[in-house]
């Protein structure tokens, strides 16, 4: 297909855990004709869905890795990324929807607006990234798509219209009737391959002419044409759809498709509202900084002819090596083009080039801007800007949430060490929410991560991707510490050892900081810390911040004053000041009523109404707020804050209260203290592993 | 201002005081008015004054999602500590959500029973002990004094103070003889305290019409809803 820039789509397709994004992946890849056969997500053909090519994620019927694909739909060319619902796996969807130009929320008929619709919705405002709903499985019982539209428009405050309504739900769902077009649209054939358009039932003319009036009253606003057609009665299909695609584009209107993906209904009028109503690659409005000119945004142009500009935004290491996305923003990237990673200052000729289909891929020779490609054996870091001639810019990275769980691992034998240790390069690679380091105190591998899932599944990928025999401690939570009141410092570093020695005092105040993490002041008057020490003094205050006094976590949310001081004209020098500085910290750390914090989880709990007196009980027992609960039909939402330290197996607790039948979504809220009882707990365990530590050595 | 002090100086302890120690435990109050004259303002005002007393609330509403009633409580919060120079500002209001939950109902079908399973719930099996409920936004017209009954049989058995909100249509403003609006007629045998909320032009007047087993109420509460700050105050 020839190229042309204005028919290119890049979607991501995004929504909460079980909405069926998945599902309705494979049937755009199957009405695209990019595959010949529908196969289910967790289906009993023992298959899977072609976008879960991991074993994992079949074994377990969740996405755990976003996946890119292309499609064609009605000769428009579809990059479609399809990102995983568990919030542990959340940066595969910051960084899709960091590089795609449109998004199709996905929501459950049934379950509506759930908790993590509302993460995913706030990720797609983050990144300004319009949008189309659909309201998958309008075949199940309880299916009521009117209910989840007026949800999107009350809790996430979209203009959301309708641009259809359902013919019949739950097990009568045949259609739907397209309110554009005021068609009935039925989807025959044993796949739903075949679109067969009739006249509206007329047990729905009323409400279909209803909806349609709705539909034009809300975006005639944002065409004036189809306002005066409107008002004479002759607003076209085309009119209709340009001011449709216009609200959206403004991210002011989410039209809202309706089906069912599993049953094949509405897909591909889905597929036609992508094309109509999300942008085109040229339709962004996208900026690179220039680092040679104090990091200016520089507008990027979406044409061939210009330099190219290309993202890497996500990196696997395969077996034939590095595997590197790019999604190219300006110019035209070929085999043999010279490209520089602006971070790294190195330059490097394109190789392979692909276009990637889940794990197959095909070997193209160039591709444009616009589009979502891949390259081999590239050595760079996920979120680094690729330029061409000479060109210094770099692109804004995508936001990457601090892990808040860790977890000992160590290897049985040697070799199991040698490939855990290639396991953790390259799993540190690709995913920025993971970690790995070893702790030199008790020389133990830690891995960090977003939730217990998450390293369960990088602990799975071990074993059976890298044959790693391990054992894994328990789960440990990333405790912060911070000072709850000010205090003075005033110290005093001196050595007189022989030969020259160390001189530099300094003073000043340690004081709760509620704007970020660490605040350095200077406040010195009259020279009595030379310039030329105060970001020795910066430098050694910062030392102080990566491991507290009191259990030995990162000290957070300190600002750090110093506003006197003295030095010795030859005695002084960079280590003396850093030394003085960190004997000062910590003098005034003791003084500042330190504190503990500890990761509170947003937790949602979706049960039975039944049941929801043992969940509300095994919040309560868990140091757990309750926020609010919400009735929902039979089900009842319980929305709750709870410490992430006592959630750990709280999916079997979960289980055994309801019979199997609650689930529950939980992502990181914010820090908050430790109660006192569990903060002595905790400095008593500290206090004991570090005497148990001292033994052994 | 420290926690105590405030208490103390509260308007709400002139609401006690005129009504004979308040709506009391396994009691029912009601605050009858139009629609937007500032129900929901006063139920949060008042479920704020127990949170600040260290006191547990279950505020049941009947919205179409909670973040607006959240968003209540933080705005009475705020206006409260900014009004009174409240101290330890974060430790109060992390107290205060802490002892707050708001429970959400369709109001359709079996709701009375809903939310009495809900609020047992929370109450037994979460170990929530409630002081007092707020059931803001119950359609009265749509309701019967059996159902009602149930709310209050529910306050006895858990020995904790009710107030409700009552929308009285404009087009439905009738009162009888004592002042009871006609729509809480069939009701008024489980309501110990009603008072009816008058707008007038700078600021609205609260009315208290039955003073437990007193119809007419003798004395007047002399309390207002102050339409700057949304807060129940002293009439100047």
């Amino acid at each position: 297909m020839a190229y042309n820039i204005k028919k290119m789509r890049n979607i991501g397709i995004s929504a909460h855990i079980d909405s069926g994004k998945t599902t309705l992946t494979e049937r755009i890849l199957f009405y695209s004709n990019k595959i010949h056969a529908i196969h289910e997500v967790k289906g009993k053909d023992g298959v899977g869905a072609t976008m879960d090519s991991m074993e994992l994620e079949r074994e377990r019927g969740i996405t755990i890795a976003s996946a890119a694909t292309n499609v064609s739909w009605r000769e428009h060319p579809i990059n479609v990324i399809d990102t995983p619902g568990h919030v542990d796996f959340t940066i595969e969807v910051e960084r899709a929807l960091r590089v795609l130009d449109g998004a199709v929320l996905v929501l459950c008929s049934v379950g509506g607006v759930q908790s993590q619709s509302i993460t995913v919705d706030r990720q797609l405002k983050r990144y300004n990234v319009p949008r189309l709903a659909f309201i998958n499985k309008s075949d199940r019982s309880g299916a009521n798509p009117y209910r989840v539209t007026q949800q999107l428009r009350d809790k996430l405050g979209h203009n959301a219209v309708l641009m259809q309504i359902p013919i019949g739900l739950e097990d009568k769902h045949e259609g739907v009737v397209d309110l554009i077009t005021m068609k009935a649209v039925y989807f025959d054939g044993p796949s739903g391959e075949i679109i067969r358009e009739d006249e509206i039932p007329e047990h729905l003319i009323d409400e279909a002419n209803e909806k349609h009036e709705e539909l034009l009253d809300a975006v005639s606003l944002y065409s004036d044409e189809l306002a005066e057609s409107y008002l004479e009665g002759n607003a076209t299909v085309e009119q209709i759809r340009d001011a449709v695609r216009k609200g959206t584009l403004s991210l002011d209107l989410t039209p809202v498709f309706i089906g069912s993906a599993y049953k094949n209904k509405g897909i591909q009028l889905l597929l036609d509202g992508v094309v109509n109503y999300l942008p085109s690659p040229d339709e962004i409005d996208t900026k690179a900084l220039d680092m040679s000119n104090n990091e200016e945004p520089v507008q990027l142009y979406p044409v061939e002819d210009k330099p190219a500009v290309a993202l890497a935004f996500k990196l696997e290491d395969g077996q034939y090596g590095q595997l590197t996305y790019i999604r190219i923003y300006q110019g035209t990237v070929k085999k043999g083009l010279e490209l520089t990673n602006t971070r790294s200052g190195k330059r490097f000729k394109v190789g392979r080039l692909i276009r990637m289909h889940s794990n197959s891929m095909e070997d193209i020779d160039e591709a444009n801007a616009g589009d979502i490609v891949a390259l081999f054996g590239i050595d760079c870091a996920s979120g680094d800007t690729f330029t061409e001639k000479g060109l210094n810019l770099t692109m804004t990275t995508m936001y990457v949430p601090e892990p808040v769980i860790s977890l000992a691992i160590s290897p049985k034998d040697k070799k199991s060490a040698d490939n855990m240790s290639k396991a953790l390069n390259r799993f540190g690679k690709e995913d920025p929410t993971f970690r790995s380091y070893v702790d030199l105190e008790s020389n133990e591998t830690i891995i960090k991560g977003m939730g217990e899932l998450h390293l369960d599944v990088y602990i799975e990928r071990m074993k059976r991707e890298y044959k790693v025999d391990i054992e894994t401690g328990m789960p440990q939570v990333a405790y912060r510490e911070t000072v709850g009141t000010s205090a003075r410092f005033d110290y005093t570093h001196k050595k007189q050892s022989g030969g020259s020695g160390q001189y530099g005092r300094v003073a000043g105040t340690l004081e709760p900081n509620t704007e970020g993490d660490y605040e350095f002041v200077d406040q010195i008057k009259g020279g009595v810390i030379p310039s030329e020490f105060i970001s020795s003094c910066d430098k050694g205050f910062k030392s102080c911040l990566a491991k507290g006094k009191i259990i030995g976590f990162p000290v957070v949310g300190v600002k750090v004053t110093i506003d006197d001081g003295a030095f010795h004209a030859v005695d002084s020098s960079d280590v003396a000041f850093q030394l003085a500085a960190i004997g000062g910290f910590w003098q005034a750390f003791e003084k500042a009523k330190p504190e503990i914090l500890e990761p509170i989880m947003k937790v949602t709990v979706e049960t039975p109404s039944e049941f929801q007196g043992n969940v509300l009980g095994s919040i309560n027992q868990r140091r757990g707020i309750i926020i609010a609960t919400n009735e929902e039909g039979a089900f009842t939402i319980v929305e709750a804050e709870v410490p992430l330290s006592e959630m750990f197996g709280y999916s079997t607790v979960l289980r055994s209260l309801t019979q199997g039948k609650a689930e529950f979504t939980m992502e990181f809220l914010k820090y908050s203290k430790v109660p006192t009882n569990i903060s002595e707990q905790l400095k008593k365990e500290h206090l004991e592993e570090k005497k148990s530590e001292s033994k052994k050595k | 201002m420290l926690r105590n002090e405030l208490i103390k100086k509260s308007p709400l302890r002139i609401l006690e005081k005129s009504t004979h120690d308040g709506v009391g435990a396994g009691n029912i109050g009601v605050l009858a008015a139009r629609k937007g004259v500032g129900k929901t303002a006063c139920l949060v005002h008042i479920a704020t004054d127990q949170l600040l007393q260290k006191k547990h609330v279950i505020h049941v509403s009947f919205a179409s999602d909670t973040s607006h009633i959240v968003a209540w409580y933080e705005d009475i919060f705020k206006e409260i500590a900014q009004r009174y120079k409240l101290d330890n500002y974060d430790e109060l209001h992390d107290e205060s959500t802490r002892n707050r939950v708001i429970m959400n109902f369709k109001q359709y079908g079996d709701t009375v029973s809903k939310v009495q399973n809900g609020i047992r719930a929370l109450v037994k099996d979460g170990h929530f002990s409630a002081d007092m409920i707020i059931v803001d936004g119950f359609d009265f017209s749509k309701s019967s004094p059996e159902e009602f009954q149930v709310f209050k049989n529910l306050a006895e058995e858990l020995n904790i103070e009710v107030w409700f909100s009552a929308t009285v249509r404009r087009d439905d403003n009738k009162t009888d003889e004592n002042g009871i609006p006609l729509i809480l007629k069939s009701f008024q045998d489980n309501i110990a305290i009603l008072i009816q909320m008058e707008p007038h032009d700078t600021h609205v007047h609260l009315h208290l019409i039955k003073d437990h087993d007193i119809i007419p109420a003798k004395d007047d509460l002399h309390l207002k809803l102050d339409p700057q700050t949304l807060l129940i105050a002293e009439e100047g």
